[in-house]
């Protein structure tokens, strides 16, 4: 019974994984770049809804707001840091530079709006956990001897039902297709009329808005929130995205959740000081034995969605 | 004229790749541009599509400038390019190519667009829904026209079209070209089968090195016994 129970808190934790692997596979298939402010957007979304709760709006302009408010303008800003960041690393750089992503520029600045949020983040508010609080974080539905956590439970549906959202959007839409046509070959998507520059805002938004999400979901699930709380799911979704294949959507998903299936197993059955070694272990061994990923392609670019 | 180009200069760098280019076309005509290899006959092209940032000169479409237009706008207006390499989207779908070809098209005729398409190459139609990666070289360059098309140009330009196809599939090619033309669309076609282009165009330009070195009617520039050997007959042999 315990162990059906961490298989399910793995899927659950997998759940807030997927959001931010998908977050990476998507600037890594349509743009080739490995956006690193993406774990500082999930902390945004995070630490900007609890500030929120906690003191309303700067300024003394209002009293605390609800959480849900406060988290919805937490995801907003993550969404703004986000186009914050394109405005300043990728288009930058691809207008000075031509093709940005030939270059290590936008990698490297994104680092640095990595470090710059987060300490923003820590001069504002200290380098403390702090408790996130919903009204509904205790509830429980108890089954057959399972605690099943209904928050939980609504969050991991939510992020599977976004990325089912996106996944449709990028084979059905005029936009996705664009994104696509893009991604393989930005100067043929430019010969169709295609304006780059207005569609690589739209990877950006869509960046922000799944890392932001997966920091709302975080917060309620796990009442806690801190200015670090990026690093390790950035690195785990970072993890994830690899095993299910660099630029698969899909295979972002799967990844997530075998990420964390595989770090409550691990503690399940070696102690926490294990997780790291597990989930960076299966990540080794599998990219022995199938160097592109579950569900990747061996040319990244082609054929993704 | 409906494209006037006047003294148009690319550079790459150092590289001056196009030194000040006069060229036009007439509604309707069908006029080639020659030069042997690195002449910079692709990059006039893409400079006219706006694809390759120009450094100076005018782009004169329909009597409006559009140097300074992006190549989307210039797509909108009636300028169309198929590129050299053909450059399908081989992790699209063969549909979704087309429909790619149509981006700049909002009107509610689109859906009809495709379907004529593919009723006028069936061997699209029967793959529709096939990535685009499936299809062989001649399918391939019946895809990039017919994408070309969906954006509804006034002016097509092709960039060496014929370049890794069967001699039938050039006939092929050749004649729906001129089939296009026939129905009113204007054609600025880069090519390496001279002969072949000459037979098919009303004027022709020569490059050399990035400049005009000749310029008339076909039959002139087939007749010159001078550009037959230096560029021509050359690429002819190669
Ligand atoms: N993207 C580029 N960057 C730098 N130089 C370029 C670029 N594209 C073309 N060139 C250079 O510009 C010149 C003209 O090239 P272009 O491709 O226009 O020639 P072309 O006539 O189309 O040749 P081909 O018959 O081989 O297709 C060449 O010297 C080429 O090396
Ligand atoms: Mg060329």
């Amino acid at each position: 019974m315990l162990l059906v129970q961490q298989v399910l808190n793995g899927l659950l934790l997998g759940g807030i994984y997927v959001g931010v692997a998908v977050a990476f596979t998507l600037t890594i298939g349509i743009l080739n770049f490995l956006n690193f402010t993406i774990p500082v957007l999930f902390m945004l979304a995070g630490m900007v809804g609890w500030s929120l709760s906690v003191y309303g709006l700067p300024f003394g302009l209002s009293d605390p707001l609800g959480w849900a408010p406060s988290l919805a303008i937490g995801i907003l800003c993550a969404i703004g840091a986000s186009l914050l960041v394109e405005r300043f690393t990728y288009r930058y750089f691809k207008a000075k530079h031509g093709d940005a992503t030939e270059h290590a520029i936008p990698l490297v600045s994104s680092l640095g709006f990595l470090l710059i949020f987060e300490y923003l983040v820590l001069i504002a508010h200290g380098s403390d956990s702090q408790a996130f609080r919903t009204p509904f974080a205790d509830l429980n539905w108890r089954v057959a001897g399972l605690i099943i956590s209904i928050p939980q439970v609504i969050s991991l549906a939510v992020s599977l039902g976004i990325v089912a959202g996106l996944s449709l959007l990028l084979t059905r839409s005029r936009i996705g297709r664009a994104l696509r046509a893009t991604a393989e070959n930005p100067d043929a998507a430019t010969l169709m009329g295609v304006e780059v520059n207005r569609i690589v805002p739209v990877v950006f938004v869509l960046t922000g808005l799944l890392c932001g999400l997966a920091g709302a979901l975080f917060a309620v699930n796990y009442g806690e929130v801190s200015p670090y709380m990026g690093d390790n799911v950035g690195t785990k979704a970072i993890a994830g995205m690899v095993i299910g294949g660099l630029g698969s959507v899909w295979g972002a998903i799967a990844g997530g959740l075998i990420v964390g299936l595989t770090e409550t197993l691990s503690i399940h059955f070696f102690g926490a000081t294990s997780v790291q070694i597990s989930v960076w272990g299966l990540l080794l061994v599998l990219l022995l034995l199938r160097p592109q990923g579950l569900f990747g392609h061996n040319a990244i670019g082609k054929g993704k969605f | 004229m409906q494209l006037e180009v006047a003294g148009l200069d690319v550079r790459y760098g150092a590289n001056h790749a196009v030194r000040s280019v006069d060229l036009s076309v007439a509604p309707g005509e069908i006029v080639t541009v020659l030069g042997a290899n690195g002449a910079g006959k692709s990059t006039l092209l893409r400079a006219i599509a706006g694809a390759t940032p120009i450094s100076g000169g005018t782009i004169t479409f329909e009597g409006k400038q559009v140097q300074s237009r992006n190549t989307a706008t210039r797509v909108k207006s009636g300028i169309s390019l198929v590129p050299e390499g053909r450059q399908i989207f081989v992790s699209l779908t063969v549909e979704e190519n087309l429909l790619m070809g149509a981006y700049t098209q909002t009107g509610a005729t689109t859906h009809r667009d495709v379907e004529r398409i593919f009723q006028r190459f069936p061997n699209l139609a029967a793959r529709r829904h096939s990535a685009a990666s499936v299809l062989s070289g001649g399918e391939q360059q019946m895809l990039a026209i017919g994408r070309a098309m969906l954006a509804r140009p006034k002016l097509m330009m092709l960039d060496e079209p014929s370049l890794g196809l069967s001699p039938i599939l050039v006939e092929q090619l050749f004649e729906l070209i001129a089939e296009l033309n026939s129905n009113g669309l204007s054609i600025l076609l880069v090519e390496q089968n001279t002969h072949m282009a000459l037979q098919m165009a009303s004027r022709g330009y020569v490059l050399e090195l990035g400049e005009v070195k000749a310029e008339g009617t076909a039959q002139q520039l087939a007749d010159d016994p001078r550009l037959a050997e230096a560029y021509l007959g050359a690429q002819d042999a190669a």
